[in-house]
């Protein structure tokens, strides 16, 4: 039981809400990408480009703010080379989007050769992290040891948590929601009634990128204030694993951030256990590849799908439904 | 015979990979002012330390031999509609299968090669065998699962090595491999191996195959257009299963060759992004394995060349990997073509 209550306790959960931040934040942005028919598979070199400006501007700046904006800026840029490129070109996105990822890999090892002229890590050096957020009254209503539940995170764990519900309201209530929905599923129908789908495809991409900023922003300044070469190691990957069975739902790409973010604090303590750590660090990836194969179980071939559909109708004794009623159509 | 191994358009599709070449290396010496250097200089630097003598060209034919082998694998992924992202992968485990063999079974001199090369290309297979199945079956998109497939097998040979089969008192590296496992050497200069030849064999058979078989020309129909495919009564998911798992047993092979040939034991970190350089080489090639020849050896002189680069000046050489994705990036957006139809239509990869 002792050994349980040193894995299981107030420590995990914050330390799950800490890692689960930059990856939710990422898969918000892709979210955005996939809701409007376009398969991001760019979000990992858009997260490491902004960690790495991040880091540059808060030294020049000498504010973690200042910081935050170059690195999504950085990451902005790199959003609208991919929307021209696969928008406007039409080239094949995957062959971009990876073509992206290798780029932003040599161009932020090279650049942190000719700048701090050293490889592997920038550490030290002024990089100013973000500033923790110590809510008021945290203390007095949940008692100083389960303050650090809401208390005392980067500000920008609140903007990914928050942005959940805010998703789920703009997919539903709002114009832009709408129309991104409507290209993303049906973009005959979107051309019909006049919506430019390049345009939208264009400000989805972009929304992506400032996500993918601000994630990148928090990896290199968050919790750690450093640079490392290929530091956001597959994260990018991860949270497109979570949009192919997320189908972009934010809810749904909040619970499996949550498993992500949960595997990955898990995986930490593990080390306590003395387990091989080159094991342990697999650990995230075996999920994330689980979950995929897992989940893909659902897009299995349309005839088994609808030959359950009509056994649980007449085993429930209702009539019989041609209709394509699909339980992911929840619109209000 | 070989002209009709090339592709059809092959002036249109030269002149547009010339063009991008020539934008790609224009971007990249902005880059290389970025980095205050002069883009001229690195060039230069480039070209000498790739071809400046007999031994450096060598080089040059060493780091084209994985390049080229992982190229043919990813070309045979791309006929048949599939990415194999995850050759880096399958190249890690292929070559740890083989230097597995080469150190803990005493065979007779040939024998021992074949048996090595023949677990590092069931390694490979074995490895895309998952995403492959889930990919056909049930749709898991193979893209993804093969890139984390990656992560999991760089991680999971580093493990072998360091807490299985650690050479004592060594580096994180495997004991090295008996003599009989060596890859006979071509020159006594370099660590030039029958590697080369094994690749531009199969880049030549892969062509044939692709070219002059039933199978190979009903893969082809599967890639391009599988609503023929199956109309023409070809099971396309089966199609798609056999050439992700060629691809993988192609993977498999480059590790092997590059463990037996050159390095003699598995080491960690013993190929570094050679998988993903072949990716690059057979899109340059436009999934053409004949083509595929001419831009690993392009992207093995700029390996090999970046040595010199780190040595004579101040650039790093991952350099050379920023000039490789902005190459990518301008054949993608594919120029020359004209654009017409519809504006809502899906995206395309012409091969």
């Amino acid at each position: 039981m002792e050994i349980l209550a040193t894995f299981f306790n107030v420590g995990l959960v914050v330390a799950t809400i800490r890692t689960t931040t930059p990856i939710l934040l990422v898969a918000l942005g892709g979210s955005f990408t996939t809701k409007a028919g376009i398969f991001n598979i760019g979000l990992e070199g858009q997260m490491l480009i902004a960690a790495f400006f991040a880091v540059i501007g808060s030294i020049w700046t000498g504010s973690s703010f200042g910081g935050m904006l170059i690195g999504v800026a950085a990451a902005l840029a790199f959003a609208l080379v991919y929307a021209v490129l696969v928008v406007s070109f039409r080239a094949n996105e995957v062959v971009v989007g990876l073509a992206l990822n290798i780029l932003a890999g040599g161009m932020t090892i090279s650049l942190m050769k000719a700048i701090f002229g050293t490889r592997g890590s920038v550490v030290g050096r002024g990089i100013v992290g973000l500033p923790k957020v110590q809510l008021p009254g945290a203390r007095d209503i949940l008692g100083p040891s389960y303050a650090q539940l809401i208390s005392g995170y980067t500000p920008l764990v609140y903007v990914a948590f928050l942005s959940v519900p805010l998703l789920v309201l703009f997919y539903a209530r709002t114009r832009l929601g709408l129309y991104l929905r409507v290209v993303g599923e049906k973009p005959e129908a979107a051309e019909t009634l006049g919506i430019s789908i390049a345009r939208v495809r264009y400000i989805a991409s972009l929304l992506c990128g400032l996500f993918a900023g601000l994630a990148g922003a928090h990896m290199s300044l968050g919790y750690i204030t450093m640079f490392t070469e290929n530091m956001s190691s597959g994260r990018g990957f991860m949270a497109v694993a979570i949009l192919i069975f997320s189908a972009g739902d934010p809810l749904k790409v909040l619970l499996g951030c949550l498993l992500f973010g949960f595997a990955d604090a898990f995986s930490l303590r593990l080390q306590i256990l003395n387990f091989p750590s080159y094991l342990i660090l697999a650990v995230p990836y075996a999920v994330a590849l689980l979950a995929l194969f897992a989940l893909s179980w659902r897009t299995r071939p349309k005839l088994i799908r609808e030959t359950l559909e009509t056994m649980r109708n007449a085993l429930a004794g209702k009539p019989q439904d041609s209709g394509g009623k699909l339980p992911s159509d929840n619109r209000p | 015979m070989i002209a009709s191994l090339l592709p059809r358009n092959l002036r249109r599709t030269l002149a547009g990979q010339l063009l991008a070449l020539a934008i790609a290396l224009a971007l990249g010496a902005v880059v290389i002012l970025m980095i205050d250097e002069n883009p001229l200089r690195v060039f230069a630097t480039l070209m000498r330390g790739a071809f400046g003598d007999s031994e450096k060209i060598a080089g040059t034919l060493l780091q084209t031999t994985p390049i080229l082998i992982c190229g043919v694998a990813a070309c045979i992924g791309l006929r048949g509609g599939m990415f194999n992202v995850g050759i880096e992968g399958q190249l890690f485990l292929g070559g740890f299968a083989a230097a597995w063999v080469g150190f803990s079974f005493a065979l007779p001199p040939v024998l021992h090669v074949l048996v090595a090369v023949a677990a590092a290309v069931a390694a490979g297979a074995a490895w895309v065998s998952v995403p492959a199945y889930f990919r056909v079956r049930f749709g898991a998109n193979e893209v993804v699962s093969t890139i984390l497939a990656n992560y999991v097998a760089v991680l999971l040979t580093s493990y072998f090595t360091i807490f299985l089969f650690k050479r004592p008192g060594g580096w994180s590296e495997t004991p090295p491999i008996l003599p009989s496992a060596y890859l006979p050497e071509l020159f006594s200069f370099s660590r030039l191996n029958i590697g080369l030849l094994i690749g531009l064999a199969l880049a030549v058979a892969t062509a044939l195959f692709f070219r002059f078989t039933t199978t190979g020309y009903a893969v082809t129909m599967v890639g391009s257009a599988p609503k023929f495919a199956e109309y023409g009564g070809i099971n396309v998911r089966r199609a798609g299963f056999g050439v992700l798992l060629a691809s993988g047993a192609v993977g498999g092979l480059a590790g092997g060759v590059e463990t037996l040939g050159v390095h003699h034991r598995f080491m960690e970190g013993f190929a570094p992004g050679f998988g993903f350089d072949g990716l690059i080489a057979a899109l340059l090639a436009n999934g053409s394995p004949i083509g595929t020849i001419f831009t690993a050896l392009f992207f093995g002189a700029l390996r090999a060349g970046s040595l010199l680069l780190e040595v004579d000046t101040t650039a790093s050489r991952e350099i050379i990997t920023v000039i490789q994705a902005l190459i990518i990036l301008a054949v993608s957006a594919d120029l020359l073509l004209r654009r017409k139809g519809d504006r809502t239509g899906g995206r395309r990869w012409k091969f």
